[in-house]
């Protein structure tokens, strides 16, 4: 796994801006595990969001914050009873810092069977640009 | 396969699980998978009036990739996920996400029509449907006076 230093997307702490819950309907919050990988034009970002839909997910890029945060609708009728649980239902939340490598015009997401996938490509490299040195006009 | 059993296999440690998870409730886990180094993939069980439902959260899974069989009172579940990318593992920056072939062996509870048996997969979540079968009336059971060697079976039968 890489460093975060080299990293150019990279994990913030995972609660610090996690909405406050509230008392009567407590929902859980949970962090989605992801993978990102590089490819040739840029980045590659996988995250796990099993329940979130498209209608569902938000995604967004503020300054150089991506953040996702996906709700998840419960998939049972409200009289079901739990029998047995091994893993509670709840949302999806998540935020990167973006270098300022990635194109933040350029990026773009899917959303298939609950994996949430992100491109973000690299901007272009910037052409080297020569400045021409002129002797200052002597003056006369 | 039990021959006697009281009520049915799931409410054994239900209202001991269901005290656990009320505690665990205020405890935010970042990642659920670490909690308790638990079986993949975590499946929750739920009763309706009609069925059984059984639920499993299986992201990047393509439906076809489900196998889900029912026999003996077993539900077996396998499957596997695969990156379809084809990505070195030199390329990874992270890897977080659970990759590769599962299974799960889940005893059912009773009295499940097995040929009811349906399953669906929406944005990555399994629903499996059990419907309930018909329920057995209480049977009683006559309890008849006899000799003593009658209840004990005596060696020579």
């Amino acid at each position: 796994m890489a460093e975060p230093e080299n990293t150019p997307v990279e994990l913030e702490q995972a609660n610090a801006s996690a909405p406050a819950q509230e008392p009567e309907e407590p929902r859980f919050l949970f962090t989605p595990p992801i993978d990102i990988y590089e490819t040739a034009d840029g980045l590659v970002l996988h995250a796990d969001l099993p329940g979130v839909s498209i209608k569902t997910l938000e995604l967004q890029v503020q300054d150089n914050k991506l953040t996702l945060f996906g709700r998840v609708n419960p998939v049972v009728p409200p009289q079901a009873r739990p029998l047995h649980q091994e893993y509670a239902v709840g949302d999806f939340l998540r935020s990167f810092i973006l270098s300022d490598e990635v194109d933040y015009e350029r990026i773009t997401a899917t959303m298939t069977n609950g994996v949430l996938k992100v491109v973000l490509p690299k901007a272009a490299q910037t052409k080297l640009r020569r400045i021409e040195v002129n002797p200052e006009p002597s003056a006369g | 396969m039990p021959v006697f059993r009281w009520g049915h296999s799931w409410d054994a440690f239900h209202d001991f699980e269901r005290e656990v998870d009320r505690l665990l409730s205020s405890v935010n886990f970042a990642f659920q998978g670490i909690r308790l180094g638990r079986q993949y993939p975590s499946v929750n069980l739920y009763e309706l009036p009609e069925e059984y439902l059984l639920t499993a959260e299986l992201p990047g899974t393509k439906a076809e990739d489900i196998e889900v069989t029912l026999a003996n009172g077993l539900l077996q579940l396998k499957g596997r996920r695969t990156e379809p990318d084809g990505v070195p593992e030199e390329r990874y920056r992270r890897q977080e996400r659970f990759r590769g072939e599962w299974e799960r062996r889940l005893s059912i509870p009773e009295r499940v029509r097995e040929e009811g048996l349906s399953a669906e997969f929406v944005d990555g979540i399994l629903k499996v449907h059990l419907p309930k079968g018909e329920q057995s009336q209480p049977r009683r059971i006559r309890v008849s006076e006899g000799s003593e060697s009658s209840i004990m079976p005596s060696a020579d039968g």
